[in-house]
């Protein structure tokens, strides 16, 4: 307090009580009873990605209009934005606080577009760091194997992976059609890892020629060989000439080698690998059937895939069994059973029940099966666990034998690509712990995000940076006061007939204008993005602006403690806390 | 120029002359029209003032406080329960001494729901430091308000202008409309006593202790006090530029009258007529039209009513346990005085019900009928 004024009279007096000199002295924050502050917070599509994609952010950095620096936010976490802007099945999307509101973001066609912009980048050549001295093997150069080896070289590991094909990818090489996914794309992410000093050596299987054993040279070994065997439907007649497994018919697609097919095609099964088939068979200009036991709600195909399938022409049977194929010169004579719907299973589906007596018969020119995918085993050393047809794994995929981690689709039922590259991610995370001599669990619990399963690398890498809490932010602590509905950008999707004639991309990517307008859409669920609607509304003139990095910060000694900062931040990454007294 | 007005046209003429900066107004009936017109001329570009929409009367008259504070002539035009809402900030307007002029369109408050007009809803407010002008017709609407940003700005005190509604605020009129060259002359800009300014900052309206806060509420008063000599000055000079004058009472009808018959707001229009009417008739009869309630005009109704013995007033307005409101002030004006009038209190017209020339008649009637009124209230029209 400057001076305490006492008047002897009236006339002495201002016309109004005004103190002519400020009020700095008189510390209002002392009437606080709660306490705001600035704490960014997790948003759902965050918690959700299996990669463990900083989401939130990427798109942030896009409505600042700076792709380059999303472009990075992401890879600092995913090596692949160009494949999964294309083939992820996005439950980021489906956990969208704005799905509330009108649609989902499409955060897919937004990471498609950073990564496609990102080829006109000018690559710096960086020097490499040096490499620390252990030598780490990674067997199989899928997402999981090559997303391991990326974070672990980025780590500053000397890292090998081993692959038993002719080229690097795995499953997204051999499983996804360049349709979905161009191979240039993936060429491209694969390139840069190995532009980490990652080295990749193909043709090398592990069998009784190279066995894991023979690796122990490596400090450590991470074992990501996917799911490559096709399930058998252990029907007679399945061996037969002209019957043929779906995955495999995907490999000799994706490595251009001739199929000799007939007119008429059968597909037995209901996933992904089915659909990814019957697309590609209608490409050859052949009629296709999709035989499925349960009913289309049941499907474990994404949506989408179905719904194009079918706008290509792909006809869909539901609810009929073959429980026979009999060869018939080149035909097959599919016999059939129909189905109805039973109690829920162990996967919470309705089981199939064959109604008696209803066989009936099929004549196709070709069946292939796509009843799903198993691993191999033959080649895993002892003492490594197996359950359910997986390799049993710990936090971080820890396998029985130390040293020995295991990721990717050979240790999880989640076969999905974002979940192979969360699996190498943490496999990186547990190996440099491992190494280091931490404690596994703990490391990887302090990276959750969110409430998990996964994990962020990023604050494993820059402690201190980013720094948000693990509430994920739910719609009702939004403030839609701020928001207006707009329309979900698509991209340009090719006509049904006009993808038929080649493996071209069936939708494009997002054109500029549109992916800004859809970053526009983001409600940024818990990150400041300095919209200034707290230093707007404070009545108090109570929020600071500050420097570039952290904008705002609230003046404690003046702050009565309102709250109306925390009720006008749109997006609430303000807090409110009683006062400790 | 001449133009075919209603009394709501006739505030926004008022405000457009008055180079008001900044307009913020929630809508209500029967003030509706006043806002709608001047933010359709604020939304065409014609007009270059800020209209800042709120959601309250409540906000609207924060928001005037603050702009009043920052230096900046404003406007806000309400009625009843909206003005009621106000009553918070109305005496913030008063205790800060900023110079805001509002018109309130007078309407009964509910319940009963009820639109038309009456006096409570401004005379309930007379306790809020404000100064209330009454108007009688149109073109007496928009030279108050001429006046009242003078006589605001003058005193630091806010400023009222107070129209029945429909009867004047939806009715039309000829109106006089001055040229903006000519209000130009007449209104100077506004200079607040205390500009801000972002280098020297200054807390306005800061916690006053008992050690001080008493000597405030005395400089209020002292400002009200200076209210009738400002009010007759800007009056007087108004009439010199545009022929046109009202003071704080007007006197009309027969000199040395033995009944007199005071009225504010248009039931005067219709008593001019009954009074005419009433004289031609041989009777002893004149008017008083009293245009300001506050500061109560006690000296001029003084001069004007010496030597009456009897006096009437119509109310239009009830404050229930005692009557009416301008009845009790002007008991209150005369009671020092040595020698007094009997006072007749009529009340009338409440909720908009006409007060007709024969109510009108019927009042003066009784009033040179008695000696002294039958009753504290004398009812006037009620269906009892």
């Amino acid at each position: 307090m400057t001076k305490q004024l006492t008047f002897k009279s009236a006339s002495e007096m201002p016309m109004v009580s005004i103190s002519l000199g400020d009020m700095d002295w008189n510390k209002t924050g002392a009437w606080r009873a709660q306490r705001p502050f600035y704490e960014n917070k997790t948003s759902p599509c965050n918690e959700a990605c299996p990669a463990g994609n900083d989401i939130v952010n990427f798109i942030l950095k896009m409505r600042q209009g700076d792709f380059e620096t999303a472009w990075r936010v992401i890879k600092d976490e995913n090596p692949f934005p160009g494949v999964c802007g294309r083939v992820c099945f996005h439950p980021c999307e489906s956990k969208c606080n704005r799905g509330h509101f009108d649609e989902p973001v499409a955060i897919h066609a937004l990471e498609r577009f950073v990564s496609d912009f990102a080829i006109n980048l000018a690559k710096k050549k960086e020097k490499l760091p040096a490499r620390k001295k252990e030598k780490i093997a990674i067997v199989g150069s899928g997402p999981a194997g090559m997303g391991c080896a990326y974070h672990l070289a980025k780590l500053h590991y000397d890292v090998t992976v081993f692959e038993s094909l002719s080229m690097a990818g795995g499953m997204l090489r051999m499983g996804i059609p360049s349709y979905r996914l161009p191979k240039d794309v993936l060429d491209r992410e694969i390139l840069d890892i190995e532009e980490l000093g990652v080295e990749v050596r193909t043709g090398v299987s592990i069998d009784e020629h190279l066995r894991v054993d023979d690796l122990y040279s490596y400090q450590a070994i991470f074992i990501a060989t996917g799911a490559h065997q096709g399930r058998g439907l252990h029907i007679p007649g399945e061996k037969g000439k002209g019957v043929f497994n779906g995955l495999d018919l995907l490999k000799r697609v994706n490595l251009n080698k001739k199929i000799e097919l007939g007119e008429r095609v059968a597909i037995i099964g209901g996933g992904n690998t089915a659909i990814d088939v019957a697309r590609s068979v209608r490409r050859m200009g052949k009629k296709v059937v999709i035989l499925y036991r349960r009913s289309k709600d049941e499907m474990p195909a994404f949506e989408e895939e179905v719904t194009e399938a079918i706008e290509e022409g792909v006809k869909i049977r539901y609810l009929v069994n073959p429980i026979r194929i009999q060869q018939k010169e080149s035909l097959k004579r599919l016999e059939c059973l129909r189905m109805e719907l039973g109690e829920k299973d162990e996967s919470g589906r309705r089981r199939p029940v064959p109604i008696p007596n209803s066989n009936f018969f099929m004549e196709v020119d070709n069946a292939i099966i796509a009843a799903g995918e198993e691993i191999e085993t033959s080649f895993l050393p002892r003492g490594i666990d197996k359950k359910d047809g997986i390799v049993l794994t710990h936090t971080g995929g820890r396998t029985g034998i130390e040293g020995v981690f295991a990721g990717g689709d050979l240790a999880s039922n989640q076969r999905t690509v974002a979940h192979a590259i969360g699996s190498g991610k943490k496999a990186a995370l547990a190996i440099d712990s491992y190494l280091k001599g931490n404690e596994v669990d703990k490391v990887i619990q302090l990276l959750l995000i969110g409430n998990g399963p996964s994990v962020s690398i990023f604050p494993y890498l820059h402690p201190g940076e980013r720094m948000r809490s693990s509430h994920v932010v739910a719609f009702e602590e939004l403030n839609m006061d701020y928001f207006e509905h707009s329309a979900r950008q698509k991209g340009e999707r090719l006509r049904g007939k006009a993808r038929l004639n080649g493996y071209g991309e069936v939708t494009s990517t997002l054109i500029q204008s549109a992916a800004l307008v859809e970053s526009e859409r983001c409600f940024g669920c818990g990150t400041c993005n300095e919209c200034e609607n707290c230093y707007l509304f404070c009545p108090d003139a109570s929020i600071l602006k500050r420097d570039e990095t952290l904008s705002h910060q609230v003046d404690y000694d003046f702050c009565k403690g309102c709250g109306i900062c925390f009720v006008e931040c749109p997006r609430g990454a303000i807090s409110l806390e009683e006062e400790a007294r | 120029m001449r133009r075919v007005i209603t009394g709501n046209q006739a505030v926004a003429y008022g405000v457009i002359l008055s180079r008001v900066d900044l307009i913020s107004a929630y809508p209500i009936t029967p003030q509706t029209t006043i806002v709608e017109e001047l933010s359709e001329l604020i939304a065409s570009g014609r007009l270059k003032t800020k209209f800042l929409k709120v959601e309250s009367e409540h906000s609207a008259m924060a928001a005037l406080i603050g702009a009043s504070t920052g230096g900046v002539r404003c406007f806000t035009a309400t009625s009843s329960h909206g003005l009621a809402y106000m009553h918070e900030m109305l005496h913030w307007a008063s205790g800060a001494r900023l110079p805001i002029v509002m018109v309130n369109v007078n309407r009964a408050l509910g319940p009963p729901w009820n639109i038309w007009s009456d006096q409570s809803d401004s005379l309930s407010q007379r306790d809020t430091g404000w100064v209330q002008l009454y108007c009688e017709n149109n073109q007496e609407v928009l030279d108050t308000i001429l006046q009242a940003y003078r006589i605001a700005e003058s005193v630091k005190l806010p400023v009222m202008v107070v129209l029945d509604a429909f009867v004047l605020s939806h009715t039309s009129e000829a109106v006089e409309i001055p040229t903006m060259d000519e209000v130009d002359k007449f209104l100077p800009p506004y200079c607040p006593e205390y500009p801000i300014d972002t280098q020297e900052p200054m807390a306005f309206s800061v916690i006053a202790t008992p050690e001080h806060f008493f000597e405030f509420r005395y400089k209020i008063q002292k400002a009200m006090e200076q209210v009738p000599r400002v009010a007759k000055k800007v009056d007087d000079e108004f009439r010199s530029m545009f022929g046109r004058g009202y003071g704080a009472i007007e006197k009309y009808g027969k000199e040395g009258a033995e009944v007199l018959l005071m009225t504010s707001g248009t039931v005067t229009s219709t008593s001019r007529i009954v009074i005419q009417k009433l004289m031609q008739e041989g009777y002893s009869v004149a008017g008083i039209k009293i245009k300001r309630f506050r500061p109560f005009p006690d000296e001029e109704i003084y001069e004007a009513i010496k030597g009456t013995k009897k006096l009437a007033i119509i109310d239009r307005n009830l404050s229930a346990g005692v009557g009416g409101i301008f009845c009790q002030e002007l008991r209150a004006a005369l009671y020092p005085k040595e020698t007094r009038p009997q006072i007749f209190g009529f009340i009338s017209g409440l909720g908009g019900r006409d007060i007709t020339p024969s109510l009108i008649e019927e009042a003066i009637q009784y009033t040179l009928d008695h000696d002294r009124p039958k009753e504290e209230i004398l009812w006037l029209g009620l269906k009892r």
